[in-house]
Parts: C-alpha cells; structure tokens; sequence
C-alpha cells in the first residue's frame, strides 16, 4: 500500500480526544482537516481547548483515543523532519542568550532555513539582533518568538495566539509578515480569541468550545450558520415571551428596552411584528461576527435564549 | 546540531554570575581558606586538599547544571526545543556535553590557586592527568544534576542540587579527609562517588594508577544516574 504523501493534508485530526484528570475534557472529539497552503484561525474564548489542541499536534502531548497527524505521519516526525515551526504561546524568554544567538541556533536545528537575516528581518527585529532575549520588552519578545517559528522555513507554522502581547500598529505588522508567509504556499493554523483577526487573516475559521468544534467555514459561512439576520425593536414596555414564537427567529436577546432577535427569515419576522405593531425604531442587520460567535458559544441559559 | 546547542548553552550557563562565583569562586576561596589557616607548611595536605577542591568544584558546577535545566523547564525553552528538529536524545546530550564544558574552568581555577598562589608542585603531566581524570569522573554528577533537573521544579532542584552537593562532598571526605572519619563512617565513605572521585585525583598526584575498585563504584554511579537522568527526561516529556 503506497500512500502519495504529497497530496496528504498538512494537518488531520481523527476523532482526538485529551482528558486532564477525571473530568477535564480539554479536546473532546475534534475532527478536522487542514489543506496545504491554508489559513486555519482556531477561535474560541480561555479554555475551549485551543491550546490543548495544539499541544497535540505539535506532539507535546498524546491523545487519549483518536488519532492526530501532520503531513500524513505522526507529529513527532513531521517536527523532526523540519516541516513544522511553532510559536507557544506560555513561558518567559530564554535568560542569557541574544537575539541573534538564539534565532540562529534555531535555525541550525532545521535542515532547509532561511537566512538569519531574513528572519530577523521578517519578524521586525534587524535592529534587536545584538540585544539580549530577557532585556527585551512584551511585543519585542513576542516577535522573538515568531523568528523563532519562522527562521526553519517550514511548510507548517502554528502559532498559539500569536498577537496577544502586540499593541495595534505591532499586530499589523505582524499579520503583514505572517501573509507573506503564507503566500509563500506555506500552511499557517494561528488560535486567536480576537474575532477580527479571524475574520481577516484566516480562510477559513473553526470555533471551538468545551474542547468541541461547534463550527467550522468561512466568516461567511458561520454568519450564515448562525442565523442569517438581526432584527431589533424598542419594545415601550411590551410583554417579552411571545418573541420566540415568531416565524423564523432562532433565538432573541433583552437589552433594556431593546429586543435583538436572531431570525432565518427577516421578511416574516417583520411581518409578524407589524401585524403586533411592534416596530419602533425597527433596524434589520446582517449579523456580525461577534453575534455568529457568541450565538455558536453560548449556553441557552446565559443572556441569549435560543429557541427550538 | 549539538555542537551548535552545546555551544549556545555554554554560553548561556557562564553568563550567569551567580553560576560563575558559586562554581569557581567559592572552592577556590574554601581552598585558600583551608589550607592557610594552620600555620604549617604542609605541602602534601595541600596538594591533598586541592585534589579535593577541585573535585568539589566539579561536583558544584555538574550538579547545578540541574538547576539550569529546572529553569529551562519552567520558562518554558524545553518545550521550544521540542518542536525543533533536535531530537530528544540530541537535546539530552547535547545538554550533558555542556555540563563537562562548564565543570572545567572550577577544576582550572582551584589548580591554578594550588599551583600559583600554594606552590604545589608536580609534573607537567601530572597536572594534565589530574584535570582530565577530574573532568571525566564528573560525569556521575552532571547526569545526577540532569536527573534532579528533569524531575522536578526549579525551587526543589535548587534544594536537592544543595543537599546532594553538601552531603556527598562532608560524607566523601572533600572537605576534611577521611582519616578523621570514625570507622563506620569512613567505610561509608568508601562506597560514595565523591570519594572514589577525589581518589582519582590522588592517585595521579601520587604517580599511580587508580584502583579498579574506584573505577568500577565510579561506574557503577554513573550507569546509576544516567538512568535515573534518562528515566527523569522521559517522564517530564509528558509534562513539560
């Protein structure tokens, strides 16, 4: 049996699973794959599992039933073939060492990497090079670390939210870098909890939670999937029960005086509404992002009530 | 790929001060202290004494590469040097390598005192002989450091390095020779590294070769704490 490896996806997870202790399902089931050449945002909020999910494909930790692999081999191999660079997310810089030092030493550990300089360069660091790693401020030591990742010229970079200590113009910047990597043809899977970095940098985007993928598409796509459009009224007071049974709405929301409903069909929920005269200050919007995400996320009992 | 990684960490591990005077300051303070006290002229108790140091320093600078290793553990650079290429056998190699660069210059430095500020004197291949007998049988310490290193956290490594320093350096008889020693003791005494390992220092000072009992009990430990530093590596993979 011989398998192409070339047309093997960069990543696959097959039913992984990774619990901690009795109870903690960190990764409960994912399946998912990662074509060479993608962008893969991981979205989801502190503790969804994003980075549980990636500790097992980088094969720091093993799941407990299902299987993950890179490149249509184990992660362990793929890393020690040079085909995958991260940038972890936890820990304090390396004491004692240069920039310079350390980016290149990383690069020696790799058997095709791009120039030192290059990096360097990429990453925003020329001007740093001579400086030590534990000297160097958040945002300098975060684009350290994306040398790091960078500087093996592997065809698989995973970044675990990789802009989390960047000011704005820094987060530009670096998603100006991490593009022209990946237009390289190179595959980049970054976990993010910024829905806006999702949005623009990812083709495609898998919203986790409770160690579970609730969806997975382009923005588009989980807009749709979460409901097409937002209507939303005054209500002066009116009674709030009967909004969940109008045609269409998935679900609704009670912010003060406004009520926000989630529906699949905006002409019949407008309909409903005027028959009951209830449309003071009446607005009708695509949902957003935001509004996919936190419908996908939340649990019915929390401020939004879904329906059926 | 490991001299490139041993090259970095050695650097790494001499750019700490706090390494640099605990490692060569402190033995080659201890020996001048020592010998100095007393107002005679000893010269064998001196040249004793600095085999002893020097075997003392090594130990020091082998086992607080565990430290290191502790704090790599927790800033969090092991877990980079995982998803390099190297593998694990090359990161723990490459990292044993480093613990017998970095005990060299605390053998260096208590010779050199000996020898320039004591007067000690031997032949030329004397000298030679007692720093390479001296930084090969190091090698049970550094692999005992990598162990305590790999198990467990950085404050308890620091403790643990401290307790197995102290313990075996008074109990090996580094410190005060062993013919002070009451006789369970010094037969105790016998059986540890430290002593075997300060033993090989003496024979060559003396022009003699080391005993086979002291190479099979140095041997024997380090077949010991290299298994106890494998076993310490593979159970921290999981963790670290």
């Amino acid at each position: 049996m011989t398998k192409d490896l070339r047309n093997e996806p960069a990543i696959a997870f097959r039913a992984a699973t990774r619990t901690f202790g009795t109870a903690v399902r960190a990764v409960d089931g994912i399946d998912l794959t990662v074509r060479r050449g993608e962008t893969v945002a991981l979205l989801g909020r502190n503790g969804a599992g994003k980075s549980t999910a990636i500790a097992l494909l980088l094969g720091l930790d093993e799941p407990d039933s299902g299987r993950v692999e890179l490149f249509g081999g184990t992660p362990d191999r793929a890393v020690a073939a040079g085909r995958v660079g991260a940038m972890l997310q936890e820990g304090r810089p390396v004491p004692r060492v240069t920039v310079h030092e350390l980016v290149a030493f990383v690069a020696r550990t790799y058997p095709a990497p791009m120039p030192v300089a290059e990096a360097l360069a990429l990453a925003g660091l020329g001007e740093l090079a001579g400086r030590r790693v534990d000297e160097l401020s958040g945002g300098q030591t975060q684009r350290v670390r994306f040398a790091v990742a960078l500087v093996g010229n592997p065809e698989l970079i995973v970044l675990d939210e990789p802009t989390a200590a960047l000011d704005v113009e820094a987060r530009q910047e670096f998603w100006h870098s991490m593009r022209g990597y990946a237009r390289r043809g190179n595959t980049v899977l970054f976990s993010t909890h910024y829905l806006e970095e999702a949005d623009a940098y990812a083709d495609r985007i898998v919203v986790l939670d409770s160690g579970r993928i609730l969806a997975a598409g382009t923005s588009e796509e989980l807009k749709r999937a979460a409901g097409g459009n937002l209507v939303s009224f005054d209500l002066a007071g009116g009674p709030t029960e009967w909004l969940g049974l109008l045609p269409g709405v998935t679900s609704y929301e009670v912010r003060g005086d406004r009520a926000r409903l989630r529906t699949g069909d905006s002409d019949g929920t407008v309909r409903a509404l005027a028959e009951r005269d209830a449309v003071r200050r009446l607005e009708v919007t695509p949902v957003s992002l935001d509004d996919a995400f936190l419908a996908l996320t939340q649990s019915p009992l929390t401020t939004l009530e879904t329906v059926r | 790929m490991i001299t490139a990684y041993v090259r970095l960490e050695v650097r790494r591990t001499l750019r700490d001060a706090g390494f640099v005077i605990s490692t060569i300051g402190v033995p080659v303070m201890m020996y001048l202290l020592f010998t100095n006290l007393g107002d005679g002229d000893d010269g064998a108790y001196k040249k004793a004494a600095m085999v002893g140091m020097a075997a003392y320093g090594a130990l020091g600078a082998a086992l607080s590469l565990g430290t290191g290793v502790a704090e790599d553990k927790s800033t969090g650079w092991l877990r980079q040097l995982r998803i390099t290429p190297m593998t694990p056998r090359q990161v723990v190699t490459g990292r044993a390598l480093t613990g017998s660069v970095v005990v060299l210059p605390a053998i260096t430095g208590v010779l050199v005192a000996g020898g320039l500020a004591n007067g000690v004197r031997m032949a030329a291949w004397q000298w030679g002989a007692v720093a390479v007998t001296l930084w090969l049988g190091s090698l049970p310490f550094t692999l005992l450091g990598l162990g305590n290193g790999y198990r467990l956290t950085a404050q308890t490594t620091g403790v643990v390095n401290v307790a197995c320093n102290l313990g075996l350096a008074v109990v090996g008889g580094l410190w005060f020779p062993v013919v002070l020693f009451p006789d369970w003791l010094r037969t105790v005494s016998e059986l540890t590294p430290t002593n075997r390992f300060a033993e090989l220092g003496v024979a060559v000072t003396e022009g003699t070769a080391p005993g086979a009992a002291t190479l099979v009990v140095l041997l024997g430990w380090a077949a010991l704490f290299g298994t106890y530093a494998a076993v310490s590596y593979r159970r921290s993979a999981r963790t670290v």
